[in-house]
């Protein structure tokens, strides 16, 4: 048992476990954030993709013991029911979802990727921005047209601000 | 075997503290770094070290600068710092493309260079670009450092000729020249996140219309037990013109110059059929890039 700490979702954190468990079961487990999912875990399919600082990357491929200090966001961070951010709103208004079991980790993939560009990206970006990220259920099609959406009014809110 | 919850972690502060745990031959220690080969290998319970001795966070081992012996890439430079490097770009393009294609963003933002060449996979992304490059390798231990060519680095799938006591401390190579031009093709059962079934690196000398070349550097991975620098087919690359037919012909003998063996992801056959064609698809695009120069 170790004593790690690190920030999570803004909130200075404390656990005592193991540090090679991997940081995905920490959050599921420790922290009880059950948002981030365990599929492949391998780094295959992106649904335990989380912010460090604030690159996305596999939580089922990095140990806890690794995050020490590091600031971690997961989707709770990003938003919940009363603050969702504007991709969680447009994943919504698009039905952008059916099993849901992905879309954690498309949410987080896909705030990463809008950060780092300032135009509504082409179905080709996105593409290969979420390549990393695997979805069984809706053909994609929806999610790409989310995260069109959601610059779309994510360019609008800062057009007027 | 030890469980993974009695695993520890220690992250050494600096390159001398990490030699020194290194250098306790007693403990059964192992490094990692960006984690997406060593977790999933501690996963699959192949990889058991006692200690895990995590470099991640080591910054000094983590840059991208050019002096007159050549560019140095630090060991710990991440995929994705490799892909947005202005100088690499510029001087080694060949290395950037393979690094765009080293699994998805997760992948590039977790995984680092000097863990893709100390895992040694034959299927390695970055392995042919460092080929073509004439990438050298330091390593260093609490007892010196050495620099090994990267021809002599890799003896065998998952093997190098790195020691226990010893880390990759740079990765040395030559800069391009302004007239040579860099390309990496890849196939794989899928766009983003696939481990190669073949893949192909070239870097040439062109002259200024590109009808003629000079010299090149051609590099095959996945098909043999390490990289095959394709030294039969670089030594047509300057015999005729530098067009559509010498590529065609260039590629039938990078069929046999390959040496590739089936497994769950491809027949033998197959590996070949692909590597021809990557290489000459591969020759076509570049010249199409250096005519857009």
């Amino acid at each position: 048992m170790k004593k790690i700490q690190f920030h999570l979702n803004g909130k200075k954190e404390t656990v005592h476990c193991p540090p090679a468990k991997t940081l995905l079961e920490v959050l599921r487990e420790d922290m009880g954030l059950t948002g981030s999912k365990e599929c492949c875990g391998k780094g295959e399919c992106g649904s335990c993709s989380v912010l460090i600082g604030d690159e996305a990357i596999c939580s089922c491929l990095i140990l806890v013991g690794q995050v020490e200090n590091e600031s971690i966001v997961t989707v709770e961070g990003i938003g919940l029911q009363d603050n969702m951010d504007v991709v969680q709103e447009a994943f919504i208004k698009e039905g952008a979802t059916q099993c849901g079991y992905c879309t954690p980790g498309i949410i987080v993939a896909a705030k990463s990727f809008l950060k780092d560009i300032e135009h509504v990206p082409t179905v080709e970006e996105i593409k290969t921005a979420l390549g990393g990220n695997l979805c069984r259920c809706t053909g994609y099609q929806k999610i790409i047209t989310a995260i069109q959406s959601a610059a779309r009014n994510k360019f609008a809110l800062s057009g007027e601000a | 075997m030890i469980k993974t919850s009695e695993m520890q972690v220690v992250s050494p502060k600096s390159l001398d503290e990490c030699l020194y745990l290194l250098n306790d031959q007693e403990k059964n220690n192992r490094l990692i770094a960006g984690g997406t080969d060593a977790v999933v290998r501690m996963k699959d319970k192949k990889w058991t070290p006692d200690i895990w001795i995590n470099i991640k966070g080591m910054n000094e081992l983590r840059y991208i600068r050019k002096d007159p012996s050549g560019i140095h890439v630090g060991p710990l430079t991440t995929h994705t710092d490799i892909v947005k490097s202005k100088l690499l770009q510029d001087k080694a393009d060949v290395l950037t493309f393979a690094a765009k294609e080293v699994g998805a963003t997760q992948m590039q933002n977790m995984g680092t260079l000097g863990g893709n060449i100390g895992n040694a996979s034959p299927t390695g992304d970055t392995i042919p670009a460092l080929y073509v490059l004439d990438a050298r390798i330091e390593l260093s231990s609490l007892y010196g450092t050495r620099t090994v060519p990267i021809e002599e680095f890799f003896i065998g799938p998952g093997k190098t000729v790195i020691q226990t006591d010893e880390i990759i401390t740079d990765i040395i190579i030559r800069p391009q020249d302004t007239s040579e031009i860099g390309i990496f093709e890849k196939l794989g059962p899928r766009k983003a996140q696939s481990i190669s079934i073949v893949n192909f690196a070239a870097s040439i000398n062109l002259d200024k219309e590109g009808h003629h070349c000079s010299s090149g550097r051609l590099a095959f991975g996945s098909v043999g037990p390490t990289i095959i620098r394709a030294k039969k087919c670089e030594s047509m690359l300057t015999l005729d013109r530098f067009d559509k037919s010498l590529t065609h012909n260039i590629s039938k003998v990078a069929w046999k110059e390959v040496a590739p063996i089936s497994d769950a992801r491809a027949s033998s056959n197959y590996r070949r059929d692909m590597a021809s064609a990557l290489l000459e698809r591969g020759l076509l695009r570049l010249m199409k890039r250096w005519e857009n120069k």
